[in-house]
């Protein structure tokens, strides 16, 4: 049993058990080393001694050593932070104990990738769209101008209330509506919640890489109709994040 | 971090649509959180100020202090408006940026406190620094509030998530 066997790890993903470690340092700058148990494998890197808390710079690790493992074939990403006491505990609980799972899931995501969209609303458009399509809005905000904020304190905050209902509406709408046209382009979607409040549409779509042509034209179509009022952003490939799971096991 | 991974080129399109092919913070911040495998049993390492800000973006949208940051924002519109009232004039200063700069800080304002600004991030993917919420105010009105809610954010422990199961 090797000194490393008993090293707490930090676990970037599962991969097949035949598959190889990309050419970048893991967190803290460790060595990525693979942890195999047949068929499955673990993507782990040694991890400092007491490390129990993050910052920036490792989400960005953790992050990109997914990227650079996606480019050599597939991997089921874990979520940011998992580490295991050694090595013994990794295959019991992980590699073996999920073993016909993450095989099953390593053959689903074979050839797919995700793709994330967001989608922001450019803020003078949508309010403009807001306070025209709303007339107590329209109404209380004529009542508001030009009096102090002392005195139009209820009716502010009324007005702020409407206007925040009717974007939330809107917003639900319009995520909804870009989602579903986009919905044929892919294998699976998952929709988010807004992460901010800006936010038009934050979805994941899982695609085929042969298809990732027909998903950009897509988008490109939405993109160039909701010119001036969403403006979207694409990212990936990226390791099917959203698309992985296992059961608990007891 | 210099040693970016290179990842396929830019996939071209119409130029409407913004992609990024080596995910920044901004853009997988969420999915690394919150999505992918975990197994409970596992010790989870804590991520000081990050995860407590992304709870923060999801319930900041309920409050007296959002609607009246709301009402602002209609309010100063309307005085924007008396000027700008075509069209063409509206979409020219967006795609400029200059209809948004001017708006800037009222829906804008949780997402800077959250991530900085989205092209800010791109530009500066190299810098090592945690703490980013104290760089780059604009001078408008809702500089306190936000700065107010950053501190609050960036001195959490992130233990409400650590303790969350899933």
């Amino acid at each position: 049993m090797a000194d490393s066997d008993r090293k707490p790890r930090y676990v970037y993903g599962v991969v097949r058990g035949d598959g190889s470690t990309p050419a970048v340092k893991g967190i803290a700058g460790a060595p990525l080393e693979l942890v195999d148990a047949g068929e499955v494998a673990a993507l782990t890197s040694v991890a400092p001694a007491e490390y129990l808390e993050a910052g920036r710079e490792d989400l960005l690790t953790h992050s990109r050593v997914l990227e650079a493992t996606l480019e050599q074939g597939t991997v089921l990403p874990m979520r940011f932070g998992v580490v295991v006491p050694d090595d013994e505990t990794l295959r019991g609980r992980l590699l073996e104990g999920h073993r016909e799972e993450l095989l099953a899931q390593l053959a689903e995501m074979d050839g797919k990738v995700e793709l994330t969209l967001k989608g922001v609303y450019d803020e003078a458009a949508i309010l403009r769209e807001l306070v025209a399509g709303d007339r107590e809005i329209g109404y209380l905000r004529n009542a508001i101008a030009g009096k102090s904020e002392a005195a139009t304190y209820y009716e502010r905050i009324r007005l702020g209330e409407l206007v925040a209902a009717a974007f939330a509406a809107r917003q639900e709408r319009d995520s909804a509506a870009v989602v579903e046209e986009l919905r044929p382009c892919a294998v699976a979607v998952r929709v988010g919640e807004p992460i901010h409040e800006r936010m038009a549409v934050n979805a994941s779509f899982l695609v085929e890489r042969s298809g990732q042509p027909k998903f950009d034209r897509a988008v490109d179509e939405i993109g160039k109709r909701e010119a001036g009022r969403i403006r979207f952003r694409v990212t990936g490939p990226l390791p099917p994040h959203s698309f992985v799971e296992l059961e608990a096991v007891v | 971090m210099a040693t970016a991974v290179q990842q396929q080129p830019y996939r071209g399109g119409s130029g409407y649509v913004a992609r990024s092919s080596s995910s920044g913070l901004y853009d997988v911040l969420e999915l690394i959180l919150d999505k992918g495998l975990v197994i409970d049993v596992f010790v989870r390492v804590s991520l000081i100020g990050i995860e407590i800000l992304t709870i923060d973006a999801r319930i900041v949208i309920a409050s007296v202090d959002t609607y009246l940051r709301f009402a602002e924002a209609v309010n100063r519109l309307d005085l924007m408006s008396t000027e700008t009232q075509g069209l063409p004039e509206l979409m020219e200063g967006i795609t400029e940026g200059g209809a948004s700069s001017k708006t800037k800080g009222v829906l804008q304002g949780a997402k800077e406190a959250l991530f900085g600004d989205e092209e800010e991030e791109e530009k500066d993917k190299g810098d090592e620094g945690e703490e980013r919420s104290g760089r780059r105010r604009s001078s408008d009105q809702t500089t306190t509030k936000r700065r107010r809610r950053s501190e609050a954010s960036g001195s959490g422990s992130g233990s409400s998530r650590r303790s969350k199961k899933s």
